[in-house]
């Protein structure tokens, strides 16, 4: 039989974004108790900016674009977008937010042990970011903010040190550095 | 009665040269953008385009002659080196390019400049052209505040001292390792990937006590500000943190008042508090600091991978180490930088161990020759160079001089500990730094804790 | 310093310090998915390499010099030595990191079911929701901005800090790294055969 690797049926794609699109207006519809649209445009923008990112990262998969494209050109879309008008402190939290959730998405997604440490790094260093930011405009004086970063600092250097002997170990033992094949205590 | 005086002789005047070749540049441009250009455009009564125009040439006037010197003082420490290895080993050393061999470099460097560039098969393209210039970059950047405090602090160049400034360095001189392990990795082979993996033990190993060596300086001192630690040793060379972080300062008041035929017990009592104590302390903190220099420069040594520690390019089991697929431009660059690094790091011995720009003659040694006169006298000759011209600062003259003279005195030294010891091995070399340099700073840490609260020093 | 006064007036104003914002935030975004997607592990670790440069320029424009300096210190030797394991571990040649392929077959050739789909999609959904969870935080948050400046001497403050009122968590900070030290040290030292011991051949 012919193995011929079949391409994403572009309109099973967009019928998830439509599905998606329907679920985020009824949210908003709920929200705005049945008030007109105009009202949901103007206090939920930002779930609106969230929603168009959403439905065209999806019909962009659709389309064929490669996933990390996708991925950076949304990020940086929907971070100018929300914070073009805010405060330069929501900026830097917003950053920092962003800054964790790819790191998430790249600690459940990877399946190489040191590329899962390398994201929880990541994710540390955008905490970072907000204590720095917090230590800057709410309290300068005696820059708490600044404390706790040097604390997560040296937290974030042990556990680098012992999640790689960790690794070092499990590869020793199982010759791989693959999380899937990480089951010896599957049951 | 020296066999070799004219050897001696030839590389004297060489030094000579160079020093002139580099510093003559330097000082030129550095002048014409700082001061003469700004001059021009403000004597005609700028509008406010114009007067950012001259504060933007002020501002870049550090950046453009650290850029002009970088690569003459890379040629001259080519030839310097080479020089002084073979007067160390009897041998006459380069000397067909131009009269006894003083263009060499400058030929070597055309010659580099003008091969081709190859990037080899199954080489990462990206990481490997990245990684000269992540080894490059930090040396320009990091050289900035030691340029305040090499200059005197010079209005042109005080804008490039940060709060910081040591660790500022110290941090900016640990991103090359990145660029060894890029370019050992990027090269697609082994001999560059041992070399860069070598790299970054080593770097990693002797980092320790090199950045614990100056910490503890820098605890002596009381600040991390390059400049304030530079202005703090002024006034001969009982001040400088070599002799125990102004553990000698009692003695060179003492010294001065005695000479003014006044009481100096009451001066030794106010910087020795503590009678015999304070002198057990004295004692300790010159010891420490002498161990202190000992591990910064092996430690820096190591960093810049000079020879007693040079393993990750050692030619004879690697090749070149990391740079051996490196040709033309990248290759030279390398080699730009891993001499720029050297002069960075005697000029950091020179800031915080043997007082900057500071004249080593104590001031009451100075009081008694006839100097006042002399300078008065050439003051009021080169009036015009430096009130009108503003061509010659007088502080920040002498500074430089001497600070010139102390850099190439290290940078010798470290061609004479070249010329000198044989290579390690990689066991050894872990082995001397985990278990000799490491307790020995953290013991020297310790030591000076104690001991500069007994002695009214720098940082009290 | 007057005479930087006109170029500082230029540098310090909110448009300047906005633009490098946008930019070196857009720099680090860009590259941190480049870590997270990049096939070869070791590549990625160069990047990341660069996302810390990126964050510690912001925190350079967020005033904390000295901890923007600690990151690169610390960041730039730490994550060499992540690379370095990775190095050790993984066979570029051999084992290509397949975790990024786009798979919409599954292994026997047929067309996946939405389920499996579902699964495909799972960490994207994460990191969508762990975003909106902290995004829709930080928005229900009205920030009253104290107009203070930070002290341009903030180190000495952090000194005092970590030596007077914080000295119990910094002791707690050592201890913490010294049995990280010993605990990775035991962790990955190689294990040696036990040694045979033999009775009565010396004395």
């Amino acid at each position: 039989m012919s193995l011929q690797v079949q391409k994403n049926p572009i309109m099973v794609n967009v019928a998830y974004a439509g599905i998606l699109f329907v679920c985020v207006c009824g949210f908003l519809g709920l929200l705005s108790n049945g008030k007109t649209t105009d009202w949901a445009m103007t206090n939920f923008l930002d779930l609106w900016i969230f929603a168009v990112a959403i439905v065209g990262g999806v019909v962009a998969i659709s389309m064929g674009a490669r996933s990390p494209f996708i991925i950076a050109s949304g990020a940086v879309g929907i971070f100018v977008a929300l914070t073009a008008t805010q405060d330069t402190l929501v900026r830097y939290l917003s950053l920092s937010a962003l800054l964790f959730a790819i790191g998430m998405y790249g600690m459940v997604k990877s399946r190489n042990a040191v590329r899962v440490l390398m994201s929880i790094e990541l994710m540390l260093n955008a905490v970072n970011i907000n204590l720095i930011a917090f230590a800057k405009f709410i309290d300068p004086a005696e820059v708490k903010g600044q404390l706790f970063a040097i604390f997560i600092l040296t937290v974030a250097a042990a556990e680098a040190a012992v999640g790689l002997a960790i690794v070092l170990s499990v590869y020793r033992n199982t010759s791989t550095v693959d999380m899937n094949k990480f089951d010896l205590l599957k049951w | 009665m020296i066999p070799n005086a004219p050897e001696i002789g030839k590389l004297a005047f060489i030094i000579a040269f160079w020093i002139c070749a580099i510093f003559l540049p330097v000082w030129a441009v550095s002048w014409a953008v700082g001061v003469f250009l700004p001059m021009i455009i403000e004597g005609q009564n700028p509008g406010p385009e114009l007067a950012l125009v001259a504060d933007i040439l002020r501002t870049a006037t550090p950046i453009l002659s650290v850029l002009v010197f970088i690569p003459l003082n890379a040629m001259f420490m080519v030839l310097y080196e080479r020089r002084a290895l073979a007067l160390f080993t009897v041998r006459m050393g380069p000397n067909r390019v131009g009269p006894d061999g003083l263009l060499q470099t400058a030929a070597d460097a055309v010659k580099l400049l003008l091969k081709e560039d190859i990037t080899p098969r199954g080489a990462d393209a990206v990481i490997f052209t990245l990684a000269p210039i992540v080894f490059f970059a930090p040396s320009i950047i990091g050289i900035l505040p030691i340029l305040a405090a090499i200059t005197n602090n010079h209005p042109l160049f005080a804008i490039t001292n940060l709060p910081t400034g040591i660790f500022f360095v110290l941090a900016s001189a640990s991103i090359p390792l990145v660029a060894l392990v890029m370019a050992g990795w990027s090269s697609n082979n082994k001999y560059s990937l041992v070399g860069g993996l070598r790299a970054a033990a080593q770097a990693i190993s002797y980092e320790i006590p090199l950045v614990l060596s100056l910490v503890t300086v820098c605890l002596m001192a009381g600040t991390l500000d390059v400049v304030k630690i530079a202005q703090q040793q002024d006034g001969g060379f009982l001040n400088w943190n070599i002799l125990g972080g102004g553990a000698l300062r009692g003695l060179d008041a003492a010294i001065a008042t005695a000479l003014k035929n006044q009481d100096w017990a009451p001066v030794i009592q106010a910087f020795y508090p503590y009678g015999a104590a304070s002198f057990v302390a004295a004692i300790v903190l010159i010891f420490c600091s002498h161990i202190l220099l000992g591990l910064y420069l092996t430690g820096a040594c190591a960093e810049i991978n000079r020879i007693p520690f040079d393993l990750p390019e050692a030619e004879s089991e690697l090749v070149s180490g990391y740079n051996t697929e490196y040709s033309g431009m990248k290759f030279a660059i390398f080699f730009l930088a891993e001499f720029t690094n050297l002069f960075i790091v005697s000029c950091i011995a020179t800031v915080m161990f043997f007082g900057g720009g500071d004249n080593p003659f104590p001031q009451w040694f100075l009081d008694q020759l006839p100097l006042a006169g002399i300078q008065a006298g050439l003051g009021s000759a080169l009036s015009f160079l430096i009130n009108d011209m503003r061509l010659v600062d007088p502080d920040t003259f002498w500074a430089a001089i001497w600070v010139i003279i102390k850099v190439y005195s290290l940078v010798f030294f470290a061609i004479l500990i070249r010329g000198t010891l044989p290579r390690f091995r990689i066991d050894q070399l872990m082995d001397f730094g985990w278990k000799r340099l490491v307790p020995l700073s953290l013991i020297a840490f310790l030591l000076v804790v104690f001991a500069r609260v007994l002695v009214v020093s720098h940082g009290y | 310093m007057e005479q930087y006064m006109m170029l500082h007036d230029y540098v310090s104003n909110a448009a300047a310090e906005t633009a490098l914002f946008y930019l070196i935030s857009i720099f680090a975004i860009i590259m941190s998915v480049g870590v997270i997607s990049d096939r070869n592990v070791i590549r990625s670790g160069f990047i990341l390499i660069g996302v810390f440069g990126a964050i510690s320029g912001l925190f350079l424009l967020l005033q904390a010099q000295f901890l923007a300096l600690a990151q690169v210190m610390i960041y730039a030797v730490g994550i060499t030595l992540v690379v370095v394991i990775a190095l050790m571990l993984t066979n570029p040649r051999s084992e290509k990191d397949t975790s990024y392929e786009n798979e919409p077959v599954s292994k026997d050739g047929s067309p996946i079911s939405p389920f499996q789909r579902l699964r495909l999609i799972g960490p994207a959904f994460v990191g969508i929701l762990s975003f909106f969870t902290i995004y829709t935080a930080i928005r229900s948050e009205s920030w009253i901005a104290s107009g203070e400046q930070v002290s341009p001497d903030n180190v000495r403050v952090l000194g005092t800090a970590l030596t007077t009122t914080y000295s119990l968590p910094f002791e707690f900070a050592s201890v913490l790294l010294l049995a990280a030290l010993i605990g990775a040290i035991m962790l990955a030292k190689a294990e040696r055969p036990t040694p045979v011991i033999e009775i009565g051949i010396d004395e």
